[in-house]
């Protein structure tokens, strides 16, 4: 893979513990950027690049390659990341 | 025309004043009938507030939103656990329970938010989180 999956998470959302459980349980390395706990400038920038991505600001956000998902979803991560 | 005063409590959870009760007195525990939030009753000022006895304990976000569900005839699902594993960690980090999926932390945004309180559940099903659940 050309470049590592990576998860925008924050740090009290179940969805988004699932999704790195998920990843961690199928051994794909990744960045995960905890976007509560970073500090307000760059919080700032982090949620902007969010919602370009995205148009919205919910999580967890998984960039893979050119996919972008939005929420945990198994069905969606297995087939971005051909599992 | 006479104007009837309704005696009203304050609650500091929902921010919401509802219908104090003929009875009621000081240091009576009663439950906002709008966020389901257990308070004591106090008298500040002339007006009727309640505080939260047990604020910020596991035990006041299980009851409120046990009590809440309760109210409104929610129901919880398998996310249950975690999601109340997400307000403490917001309490902890952010000093309040508020709820574990959002970036905001504002008193709207507490347990059950205030978009919980205005319906979502009725329309969608479910809050944002997926803490609440319409009974099928």
């Amino acid at each position: 893979m050309a470049t590592k999956p990576k998860v925008y998470a924050l740090s009290t959302c179940p969805y988004c513990k699932r999704t790195r459980r998920f990843l961690d349980e199928h051994k794909i390395a990744y960045d995960v950027v905890e976007v509560d706990l970073l500090d307000d400038a760059e919080q700032d920038k982090v949620l902007e690049e969010v919602e370009k991505l995205t148009n919205r600001r919910s999580f967890p956000v998984v960039i893979i390659g050119p996919t972008i998902i939005v929420g945990h979803d198994e069905e969606k991560l297995k087939k971005a990341l051909k599992l | 025309m006479t104007v009837h005063e309704v005696t009203r409590v304050y609650c500091p959870v929902c921010q919401a004043k509802f219908r104090f009760s003929e009875g009621w007195k000081a240091g009576d525990i009663v439950v906002c009938p709008v966020c389901g939030q257990k308070l004591r009753l106090e008298m500040q000022g002339n007006e009727w507030v309640g505080a939260r006895p047990e604020k910020g304990q596991e035990k006041e976000i299980r009851e409120r939103v046990d009590e809440y569900a309760r109210i409104k005839g929610y129901v919880f699902n398998d996310m249950k656990e975690e999601l109340l594993e997400g307000l403490l960690g917001k309490n902890r980090r952010f000093g309040d329970f508020y709820c574990p999926c959002r970036m905001e932390h504002v008193p709207e945004f507490m347990c059950p938010c205030r978009p919980t309180r205005s319906g979502d559940v009725e329309r969608d099903g479910k809050c944002y989180c997926g803490l609440f659940w319409k009974k099928k």
